[in-house]
């Protein structure tokens, strides 16, 4: 966005436009065929057979599918409110003080699950649970959330961070300078202005929380299995349109998430 | 917004119902897509136990998480090959599976298996075996060898599948030369990479999904699982499942009590209701897989009662045969071939 306002423009580089175009083919290529048949009329992910909307409709009554989506939208829903809460009080805590020490290693530290390995984490946390839940013999949905809204808090923050930058300070400094109290400058002016950029965090971290395999996969209690894990579980046999349908849906939900947050986040330069 | 609420509330009676231990509950922990919905109902008909299953998708993410222990579950269906891992590490309780009323339907050769000798510890789930898939309009010849895969007769050069599976290939290739599964001869190891390299150029893929292909008459023979056979047949009815008399292996999945189990009656229970024809036949009739308890054909669907694929001819049942994990050294000389394979 800062470049569109500079005079070197990216779009006019020799060879841009067969570049872009090339990545875009690379990163939706493979998802075309998926969609395409998750619409087949046969049992078959590679023979066409006509169009239809068996499979979604199979889908939509598939008992199981059901009930690992809804146990998806609950944690995901859980999980990305803790996350953007605690991210936003992070990204206040990171750019709203004066420097202090440390603050880098806290900036690390919060974005650790963004460059630690998802497996390193999954197997870390299926060790520390398999303690807790001995001792505890609570075995509840209580570590999904926890572990999603882990891992959910880089995602919502960036967003966050990135809008508290961007912010005109002017305004805050007015409001102390007319006596608001901290707590009345951040009510009424900061939050205000940083709605857009919770809002696209909490977004973020939701399509993150409904999205992740290996972390829930190794979390779950018995009877836990979200949509993706259901999924996963599916591909030892055979697999029917029906995979590709649910597939089609969670794409379509991701995709419209990442187009409210586009929004959401362009608006604060207009 | 409404459904916000009602995904909401949803959660909240989950969370609660998860909490309630109450009696007369069953966690059962098995293999994605392989446990019949219908089997389930009757049997929580039938005992008024509630079941809950939770879905693995391997042997190793399965094993992971019962040795790590507080998963709350009650049964696992781990492979054969992985049985005795799970014994060695004391993960598994005796249920003494062999002292149940119905254990009298458990077929002869599924009562004494190597990888649960006397067959206290678990219940048969489902099983099948790997061989040759054979379109026999391309040829009609002897189809019950690995030669097929190995040495392909002229018919099949250019239309032969093998499936990706480095432990089924290298073992069926020891087999037909001789060999066992698993062997540490490395004489006979080097002929067997010799006769896959060899062989190789003769293939067409090495790939998963070969249904839709012996259906579209695009390739002729696999080296491949019993189960996608018979639904290939299903499809294209020239297709044919051959056991190599060479020997060819089996595979099988069982059902164990979990030692930190906390519903073992239950769990029992259900043990001994698999065992039962009419039920092991609604879960071959789900999974597509043979079971092993007699007079079960009569409860599964036509089509698989009388399939030769599932029900193995009485010439070659004394062909097939388990082989455990190999060894790790053996291991080692398996994917240095199957990587010269790959190449």
């Amino acid at each position: 966005m800062i470049l569109r306002r500079r005079s070197f423009v990216i779009k006019r580089m020799p060879g841009f436009t067969l570049l872009a175009l090339a990545c875009f083919f690379a990163l939706y290529m493979p998802l075309a065929p998926l969609v395409v048949y998750s619409f087949n009329e046969g049992n078959n992910i590679a023979l066409w057979e006509g169009f239809s909307l068996r499979w979604y409709q199979a889908a939509w009554e598939n008992q199981l599918v059901q009930s690992a989506a809804i146990r998806s939208i609950v944690v995901a829903t859980i999980a990305s409110i803790i996350a953007t809460v605690l991210a936003t009080m992070v990204a206040l805590a990171t750019t709203r003080t004066r420097p202090y020490r440390g603050q880098t290693i806290i900036y690390a530290m919060v974005n650790q699950p963004l460059v630690v390995p998802e497996i390193v984490t999954a197997v870390a946390l299926l060790i520390l649970f398999a303690l807790i839940k001995q001792a505890t013999n609570y075995h509840g949905y209580a570590y999904l959330v926890i572990a999603h809204s882990a891992f959910c808090i880089p995602f919502a923050y960036l967003p966050i961070r990135a809008r508290l930058e961007g912010m005109d300070r002017v305004l805050e400094t007015a409001a102390a300078d007319l006596y608001a109290t901290p707590w009345r400058a951040f009510k009424r002016v900061t939050l205000p202005l940083m709605l857009p950029g919770i809002f696209a965090g909490a977004m973020l971290a939701f399509v993150i929380s409904l999205d992740d395999v290996v972390i829930t996969e190794f979390v779950k209690s018995a009877g836990q299995d979200t949509l993706p894990t259901y999924m996963l579980g599916q591909l030892r046999r055979s697999i029917t349109p029906e995979i590709n349908a649910i597939s089609t849906v969670l794409l379509g939900i991701s995709v419209l998430m990442v187009t409210l947050i586009f929004f959401l986040s362009r608006k604060k330069t207009a | 917004m409404k459904l916000a609420y009602q995904s909401l509330l949803a959660g909240v009676a989950l969370t609660v119902s998860s909490l309630a231990l109450a009696a007369g509950e069953l966690n059962l922990y098995n293999w994605g897509n392989y446990t019949s919905p219908k089997l389930i109902e009757k049997f929580e008909a039938e005992t008024g136990i509630k079941v809950t299953i939770t879905d693995y998708d391997s042997n190793e993410t399965a094993l992971a998480k019962v040795r790590a222990g507080g998963h709350g579950f009650d049964l696992a269906v781990p492979s054969h090959s992985h049985l005795p891992i799970w014994m060695s590490e004391g993960l598994i309780a005796n249920a003494r599976v062999d002292q149940m009323p119905n254990f009298k339907n458990v077929a002869k050769e599924w009562r004494n298996p190597d990888w649960d000798p006397g067959r206290q510890y678990s219940a048969p789930w489902q099983w099948g075996s790997v061989g040759v898939m054979v379109d026999t309009s391309v040829y009609n010849g002897d189809i019950n060898t690995f030669g097929i895969i190995l040495d392909p007769p002229e018919e099949l050069i250019g239309k032969i599948n093998v499936a990706p599976e480095m432990n089924d290939v290298i073992s069926s290739a020891l087999l037909y030369l001789g060999g066992e599964a698993c062997s540490g001869d490395k004489e006979l190891l080097r002929k067997v990479r010799d006769k896959l390299v060899e062989a190789k150029p003769k293939w067409k893929s090495m790939d998963y999904g070969v249904i839709e292909k012996f259906a579209g008459r695009d390739l002729a023979a696999s080296l491949y699982w019993n189960g996608a056979a018979f639904r290939a047949r299903l499809k294209n009815p020239d297709v044919r499942y051959g056991y190599p008399v060479e020997g060819y292996s089996l595979w099988a999945d069982a059902v164990v009590l979990l030692k930190d189990a906390k519903n073992v009656e239950e769990a029992k229970t259900f043990m001994n209701f698999i065992m039962a024809p009419e039920n092991a036949g609604l879960m071959s009739e789900f999974a597509r897989y043979a079971n092993s308890i007699v007079g079960s054909e009569a409860f599964m669907p036509e089509d698989m009662a009388t399939a030769p694929e599932v029900v193995v001819p009485e010439e070659f049942i004394g062909a097939g045969k388990f082989y455990p994990t190999c060894s790790p050294e053996v291991q080692k000389m398996y994917t240095a071939i199957w990587t010269e394979l790959q190449k």
